[in-house]
């Protein structure tokens, strides 16, 4: 898996907004309902945003987000609905895995549950890496976006040591297992 | 006014159409306010909903309580919202009136369910007991068995805020000696089986709020209540759900073509795929509120499916990860194109363009309330990367009847001209991360003659905004600015010109004495609140609050 310089132009700096994240589970494995240890979470979002800083000096910043990051009173949702969301993130079932871009030690995590399909997987993921990323079928992907240059693809790590792409496996089936897995970001040249 | 023999008032005010109008005159003599019956109190400014207003600012319903104690015996309802209410207060409520009828709470705190047990032990004829979205300490299900035996006119009993456990078996009682239930809100506490034995008794009700439906999945139950709600001919609303589990929804369908109310807000669990399939069925749906959960394709399949829709809300299910939403302009584009009724909208979303929100004007020139939260401030038009001024300017151009308007993403000055040009009927805008100067907020004071609330958070206007226009705040209800350039300087200003407004500041973190040593200062002010009063400043003000 070769280490790429294409791909994304944005660095993945934006991702320090996983600081204000206090709810990430500290287990990436899915059944057992997760218990927040916000301590460590909030470790992670402090090393992220310094790391970020050394690892992307070149960063493009974002016209349109702000200096600061996002500010806790934001958005404007009334507690009711922001306390009820909240508690029942708490009582749900999760299965958090990590995601990690090649080349940057410092991961995110999500919540698979939260999301219906591979779809929403791609799409909040190159929300949160801001770049381009394709799953499955790379040449597929490449034929129907030629233009585009080349992008991270989305692998994982199964039960057997082997680095596999994402997205032959139904997502139904995706989203009962209950062992820990882990996908990386990987680039592949186009 | 006491000259005037009372029939001759009361004719004259039966020429008032409207009820905001008879409110103001019945504000103008206090002979009137023995023979109040209804009363209305507002408290915290609206930002309180968004922890913008430090707790112990005020609006503490005990002073209004005890004077009605003591003035209005004859009050028979009381409609609080964003109050301070104690439990003391409820119990003096409870004992103060004995004709009273109706207690609505909305965003209240500061009570428990033991003041609760006042109000249901003591208030014999209660018709309404509403609490909406309060923040209730839970001291136990006692309350709900207080309520007397004779005790058999509600209509209407909304506890979906309540934390903890109710006593079921006090609650099927009181459900079946309450012919006249028209409206009932259950918490998640309440389990299917209990809503099941509950709606063998309301074969009237018209609104629904379900307790738990994440049972361990008993068929039997589910049945039951599949053939208890198809006894409620009348039931036209539903709403509380919570983590409803999505094999419970095809028990619902029996009702969905009869609903015209929709409440899904507090239910992360259900999907696009759950949401879409009920949704699809409820072709009379006038009023919606769902999660983002929802997507644009379901939003898709709203469009087509609800016809009838006048009022859509999206809220966001994800609130910690900054900026994701599953849904954007398309979906709401879709809804405008599909439902041209629409008229209330509040809708959260991670992106909007300008081509857009041209377009949903075009489509739904009727909206009376407009607001778009982009979750990340300052976010320009997804596709051109220019601001949203041009969008917002169509949206205010075509919606001729706006009255209340929410903007975000990135704006300069020019979307206050349009605001200020074409906003003509507009009486509440709320203005987060937007502007470049002083001119933006000018636009806004100078042309919207109705304007009556203007809320502002992060946004560069200063003093010069603030005191372009001090006559204008006397033909408003109020002002809220925090995190942005007034000065300490500017809103002395503002105080000395105008002895009618309360100004209000707020610095939580330099503290009310360093103010004092440095009067005059051009420090910034953190949170700046102004308001008329008739009585000057208010008592009640905590240290962190300075009344210029």
């Amino acid at each position: 898996m070769a280490e790429c310089k294409g791909g994304g132009d944005r660095s993945p700096s934006s991702s320090m907004d996983s600081s204000t994240h206090p709810v990430l589970s500290t287990t990436s494995s899915g059944c057992q309902p997760a218990r927040r240890d916000l301590s460590t979470d909030l470790h992670l979002g402090l090393s992220l945003s310094s790391a970020s800083s050394l690892l992307a000096p070149d960063t493009k910043s974002i016209p349109s987000k702000p200096r600061n990051q996002v500010p806790l009173d934001w958005p404007p949702i009334k507690p009711f609905l922001k306390r009820t969301l909240t508690a029942s993130a708490r009582r749900r079932r999760t299965l958090f895995v990590k995601v990690y871009m090649e080349g940057v030690p410092i991961g995110r995590k999500l919540d698979l549950l939260l999301l219906d399909g591979y779809d929403s997987l791609l799409t909040k993921l190159c929300h949160m890496f801001k770049t381009s990323i394709t799953y499955a079928d790379v040449m597929e992907y490449h034929r129907r976006v030629p233009h585009e240059k080349a992008a991270y693809v989305l692998t994982y790590e199964d039960q057997d040591g082997d680095w596999m792409m994402v997205g032959d496996v139904p997502w139904e089936y995706v989203s009962s297992l209950p062992d820990k897995r882990e996908e990386t970001e990987d680039c592949k040249n186009g | 006014m006491t000259y005037f023999p009372e029939e001759v008032v009361e004719h004259i005010f039966s020429f008032l159409p409207s009820h905001s109008d008879r409110n103001t005159v019945s504000l103008v003599c206090k002979v009137w306010f023995p023979k109040l019956r209804v009363l209305t109190v507002k408290g915290k400014p609206h930002f309180a909903d968004f922890n913008l207003v430090p707790p112990d600012w005020g609006g503490y319903a005990a002073p209004w309580i005890e004077a009605a104690a003591r003035g209005c015996v004859g009050l028979e309802e009381l409609r609080m919202k964003r109050m301070v209410v104690s439990d003391e207060g409820l119990e003096l409520l409870a004992r103060s009136f004995p004709r009273f009828k109706a207690l609505v709470l909305i965003s209240c705190e500061g009570f428990s369910t033991e003041g609760l047990a006042d109000i249901a032990s003591h208030c014999k004829f209660l018709r309404e007991l509403d609490l909406q979205e309060n923040d209730v300490e839970d001291r136990g299900p006692r309350w709900l068995s207080c309520f007397p035996d004779s005790c058999t006119s509600l209509v209407s009993l909304n506890f979906a805020c309540i934390k903890g456990e109710v006593d079921s078996a006090s609650l099927e009682r009181l459900v079946a000696k309450s012919p006249n239930l028209r409206s009932l809100r259950l918490n998640r506490a309440v389990s299917v089986d209990t809503l099941s034995k509950i709606l063998m008794h309301t074969p009237n009700l018209e609104d629904l709020g379900t307790g738990n439906l994440t049972d361990e999945f008993q068929t039997e139950s589910y049945l039951r209540l599949t053939n208890a709600l198809e006894k409620c001919k009348m039931l036209k609303s539903l709403s509380g759900f919570w983590d409803a589990s999505p094999v419970c929804v095809p028990f619902i369908y029996p009702l969905c073509h009869q609903l015209t109310g929709l409440n899904l807000s507090y239910t992360p669990t259900l999907d696009y795929s759950d949401l879409t399939r009920m949704i699809s069925r409820c072709v009379k749906l006038q009023r919606l509120w769902v999660l983002d959960c929802i997507s644009d394709k379901g939003l898709q399949v709203v469009a087509s499916s609800c016809k009838d829709l006048q009022e859509l809300r999206v809220f966001p299910s994800d609130f910690y990860v900054a900026g994701y939403s599953a849904v954007t302009e398309e979906g709401l584009v879709a809804i405008s194109s599909g439902c041209p009724k629409l008229s209330s909208l509040l809708y959260f979303c991670h992106q909007m363009t300008n081509d857009a929100l041209i377009t949903i004007a075009k489509n739904c020139p009727n909206f009376i309330r407009f607001r778009l939260c982009i979750l990340e401030p300052r976010k320009p038009d997804a596709m051109t990367n220019q601001p949203l001024d041009e969008g917002f300017g169509a949206i205010v151009r075509e919606c001729k009847g706006l009255r209340r308007l929410s903007i975000s993403g990135l704006l300069t000055d020019k979307v206050f001209m349009y605001i200020g040009k074409y906003a003509k009927h507009l009486e509440m805008l709320s203005i987060a991360f937007a502007g470049d100067s002083d001119d933006g907020m000018m636009h806004v004071l100078n042309g919207c003659k109705n304007l009556r609330k203007l809320e502002i958070r992060d946004s560069p206007f200063g003093d010069g905004a603030l005191l372009g226009n001090v006559a204008k705040y006397e033909t408003m209800r109020s002002l809220w600015m925090s995190s942005c350039n007034v000065t300490l300087k500017g809103c002395e200003i503002l105080a000395s010109k105008m002895p009618m407004l309360n100004v209000e500041i707020m610095n939580e973190l330099d503290g009310s004495s360093e103010m004092e040593e440095n009067p005059g200062d051009f420090s910034k002010v953190e949170k700046l609140y102004v308001y008329r009063t008739t009585a000057g400043a208010r008592g009640d003000a905590p240290n962190f609050v300075k009344i210029l």
